[in-house]
């Protein structure tokens, strides 16, 4: 083969070729402004609730562990699974998908009478500006970037009737719902 | 330690914290080295070298005492103006603070070593030998100012030396003029004074000659600043002050004074006798003033004439123990002033210290500002040694573990699992001598919160015009800090009750053929692991009648009940809230103000309120608390598969009863307790758990105040020792939780708040049938 159809080669595409950043690229140019260079991604966790795909921004996670025997509050609103001992402090721990209006009954994950946490379940421990709260979620998926320009508003009636999602972010063919951690959790 | 050890100790302690003041000013001073010197800053430093000296003097410390004097002396001429703020000056108070450490280093030995005492005598000396006197002007500045000759010879020479810097740096002088009524001048005076001085400075109050009226006093006070004559007056609108200036002539070397226009009041002020002034005072020869350094602060006796007694005047500016810290004036009694008008000044003082930000009301809170401990450095070095033992135990348990693996299955020789008991016996023991140091460590003496309400006492009974001996006894009982902090909230309440409606007046008391002052006292004593708190008063006691009209009047019982209560269960009404209101407070002479309140407070530190009362002869409080909150006992009781737990202090006794046994009063369940009626909750129902038919019922009787209960659970699982961690921010609306702890097995355990479930327990609307 000669040195310059190498080079042809080069040029076309291949099937097995990752084009995720052109198609990124592409995706940005179909909008009429051009794109910002300085714009830098943000990192957010992704996490899945009733199969959807969430994401809030990481910083705004302390740590994430696995399910530890939660003691459930009695008398508490529902959304309130229960506390959890972190290390010698006391932390309760929210059921979203209630908030979300995902499922209408509360899942029984505290007490006596609860079933073992599903393997994949996590608690999330967010810091908001009321102290440490938990987060249960049903698997935490990944970290992804995403880029201002990557990020849309949400469509009116996501979210019950809280502000709690922020936006959608897309990355490839990826939906994230973008979560405000903060009002999820008021 | 020798017998005065203890007070050794406390002497070195509050040294300390005066040398750390002292310390932080004269850093200020230091790095400002160049400058002209803020007079509040010398005036601090001066009050914290007096207060040094008093101190030491107290507790025969005479070298540090002769030494603060030395300071003091330098600092009072340095803030008369006789001396100027030089390096030298400075040096030697810097070098000053150095040896003093070294003293007290001393003092805290018991030892004398004559290197320290040689350096005191050097700089005493050299304190001495400071004198080249401020260059003096030709002119006194205070001849330009149109004061009264009368008013000019009442000043103190600080007051004057002030006075006279203000003149010359041309900053305007004022006469602000108030008239207070005489109950509650403190209060309008020490309000008036903070709003003046974010916008000048005071150089001076003086009592009036003309007071409006026969129970009224007013108040001149000469007042220096720069801000305009409207901004001034809008500094003061809601006061009853009224504004003048002080016209000066302009000095004859022509430096400009400011300007400013003469706001005349609406009010038809009378103009004061001593602004209609003569223009010029005859030369008093005061611009070098006569030194009297061994008199450093002795404003009152420099007054001539007789129209101010110290007791009707407030003093003219904060003297040198009112803006100490608070906890250098609790165990100094011989530094409180007798005269009360000052120390109602005092408290003012500490609400708003630095003058800026709002003035805290009086009476809001005697909490210290702090939330510090001082810890004696030996329980701490206690504390380390036991941790070092635990560390070694660990060692020990660590290779014991590291034995164990090697061998494998083998079965464990029984030296081995001797060498275990053996290692957890140490631990258990070691981990108790932890917990109990640190327990102390927390331990504070009721002391602090007595000597506060002491001061407090003489106030309240000087408005209320009440004759009253307060008697405090049992101070060295020791609580945790928290514990004391949270007290002196309710117990201020209960004092001030105590004044203002349990005890008479004093022509009354005479009448009933008691003693004319009436008796207050404040009792602390440890019985077991509570400490019981008593106020009593030997006044009117409370009206049980009354008591039981109002509650009928208010629906808070019915006649049924009335008519069952006996005469404690009457008295315990005052508790219930609701029943103080502002109408009450007269039918009932305000007795009951709030006491819900103080109820509140106490049941929130797992504490017991009780009152008894005998009318005629007095009215007592008595406050049950635990020694500590950080670690309490608790029952551990199981309820539909949970556990929590229930602090053992408010547990009476434990039943175990028969469903027969649980009757039915509108339809409540209730149970008859050797023939009393006991008010009866299901935990389960009431949490909203799944109930488990268990044939038969434990109940947990619990008692807070003056309420019973009994509580069904299904098991009981023993007693424990637990630290109760709060629920924090998110949580602290939940009801009948006061926290969470851990018993070991890494589950949260919720701790129980009987003060809640009681209140639930008890209330109609809750009620669950």
């Amino acid at each position: 083969m000669s040195r310059f159809s190498e080079l042809l080669d080069d040029f076309f595409y291949r099937p097995d070729e990752d084009v995720g950043g052109l198609l990124e690229f592409a995706a940005g140019s179909d909008e009429l402004q051009p794109l910002v260079p300085e714009e830098t991604p943000e990192e957010y966790l992704a996490f899945l609730l009733e199969g959807e795909c969430y994401a809030v921004p990481i910083r705004s996670i302390r740590e994430i562990g696995k399910v530890p025997p939660l003691t459930e509050i009695p008398r508490a609103e529902p959304w309130l699974l229960g506390v959890m001992n972190l290390r010698g402090d006391v932390i309760p721990v929210y059921d979203l998908k209630l908030r979300l209006k995902l499922t209408d009954k509360a899942s029984l994950v505290a007490g006596p009478d609860a079933p073992p946490p599903p393997r994949l379940a996590r608690i999330l421990v967010a810091h908001t500006e009321e102290g440490p709260a938990g987060v249960w979620v049903d698997a935490v998926k990944d970290v992804v970037r995403l880029k201002p320009s990557m990020l849309e508003p949400s469509p009116p009636g996501l979210g019950g009737e809280r502000d709690c999602v922020v936006g959608i972010g897309r990355r490839n063919s990826e939906l994230y719902i973008l979560l405000d951690l903060e009002q999820a959790l008021a | 330690m020798n017998p005065g050890g203890k007070a050794l100790s406390e002497f070195v302690a509050e040294a300390t914290e005066i040398l750390d003041t002292l310390n932080k000013d004269l850093l200020t001073l230091d790095e400002r080295r160049g400058q002209e010197a803020d007079p509040e800053l010398i005036n601090g430093i001066f009050r914290a070298a007096h207060s040094l000296k008093g101190l030491a003097g107290l507790f025969g410390q005479d070298r540090i005492s002769r030494l603060a004097h030395g300071m003091e002396d330098l600092l009072d001429r340095l803030r008369l103006g006789k001396l100027v703020m030089d390096d030298t000056a400075l040096d030697a108070l810097v070098e000053s603070l150095d040896v003093l450490q070294a003293l007290l280093v001393d003092a805290s030995r018991g030892e004398t070593s004559s290197s320290q005492s040689t350096r005191v005598e050097g700089l005493i000396e050299r304190f001495t030998l400071m004198g080249a006197p401020a260059p003096p002007g030709e002119e006194d500045p205070l001849d330009r100012l149109e004061l009264d000759a009368q008013v000019r010879a009442v000043f103190t020479e600080y007051e004057e030396h002030r006075l006279r810097e203000n003149v010359r740096r041309g900053v305007a002088l004022w006469r602000v003029r108030a008239d207070f009524d005489l109950s509650d001048f403190d209060k309008g005076l020490a309000e008036l004074n903070s709003r003046l001085k974010p916008v000048g400075e005071i150089i001076s109050t003086l009592p009036s000659a003309q007071p409006s009226s026969a129970s009224g006093i007013a108040f001149d006070l000469i007042f220096g600043s720069k801000v305009t004559g409207i901004e001034l007056a809008s500094a003061l609108e809601g006061t009853p002050a009224q504004l003048s200036q002080l016209a000066a002539r302009p000095p004859a070397r022509g430096v400009v004074l400011t300007p400013a226009p003469v706001p005349r009041p609406a009010a038809p002020a009378a103009p004061p006798a001593a602004s209609a002034a003569l223009p010029a005072a005859p030369a008093h020869g005061a611009a070098s003033v006569p030194a009297a350094p061994t008199e450093p602060r002795a404003p009152s006796t420099r007054r001539s004439g007789s129209r101010k007694s110290k007791a009707s005047r407030p003093p003219p500016r904060p003297e040198p123990y009112q803006e100490l810290p608070q906890p250098l004036l609790t165990p100094l009694p011989m530094m409180t002033p007798p005269p009360l008008p000052s120390q109602a000044f005092s408290e003012a003082g500490l609400g708003d210290s630095g003058s800026k930000g709002p003035r805290v009301d009086l009476d809001t809170s005697l909490r210290s500002l702090t939330q510090t401990v001082r810890v004696d450095i030996r329980r701490l070095d206690g504390l380390m040694n036991t941790v070092g033992e635990l560390l070694l135990i660990k060692a020990n348990l660590q290779r014991m573990t590291e034995n164990a693996r090697q061998e494998g299955t083998l079965v464990l020789s029984k030296a081995w699992v001797q060498e275990l008991a053996r290692e957890t016996r140490q631990l258990e023991r070691k981990l108790d001598a932890l917990q109990s140091g640190l327990l102390e460590a927390r331990m504070v003496p009721v002391g602090q919160v007595f000597d506060k309400l002491a001061r407090l006492v003489r106030r309240i009974a000087r408005e209320a015009g009440k004759e009253i001996d307060f008697l405090s006894t049992g101070g060295e009982v020791e609580l945790d800090k928290l514990i004391v902090e949270e007290l002196s909230d309710p117990l201020m309440h209960i004092i001030r009750n105590a004044i203002d409606h349990g005890v008479e007046p004093p022509e009354v008391r005479v009448a009933a053929g008691k003693s004319r002052r009436a008796a207050v006292s404040l009792r602390a004593e440890q019985k077991g692991n509570h400490v019981v708190i008593e106020v009593s008063d030997d006044g009117s006691g409370i009206d049980e009648q009354r008591v039981r009209e109002v509650a009928l009047q208010r629906n808070l019982i019915t006649e049924a009940q009335a008519a069952e209560m006996n005469r404690r269960e009457l008295l315990n009404l005052i508790f219930l809230p609701g029943f103080s209101t502002a109408r009450n407070v007269s039918e009932l002479s305000g007795r009951g103000v709030g006491l819900d309140v103080v109820k509140n407070n106490i049941s929130n530190l797992s504490g017991l309120i009780d009152v008894w009362s005998e009318r005629s002869r007095g009215t007592a409080f008595q406050l049950t608390l635990p020694l500590t909150l950080a670690i309490i006992r608790a029952l551990v009781v199981g309820v539909s598969g949970r556990t929590y737990a229930v602090p053992l202090n408010s547990v009476l006794e434990i039943l175990s009863i028969q469903p027969k046994d649980i009757r039915t009063v509108e339809r409540r369940e209730v149970l008859d307790l050797r023939g009393q009626t006991l008010p009866f909750t299901r935990l389960a129902r009431l949490f909203g758990l799944p109930e488990r038919n268990t044939g038969r019922h434990f109940v947990v009787v619990v008692g807070l105040a003056q309420e019973r209960m009994g509580i069904a659970v299904d098991e009981l699982f023993g007693q424990q020792d637990i630290v109760t961690k709060p629920l924090g921010g998110r949580l602290q609306s939940v009801r009948g939780i006061s926290g969470a702890t851990d018993l070991g097995n890494r589950r949260t355990v919720l701790v129980l708040d009987v003060a809640a479930l009681l209140e639930d327990g008890m209330s109609p609307e809750r009620r669950w049938a």
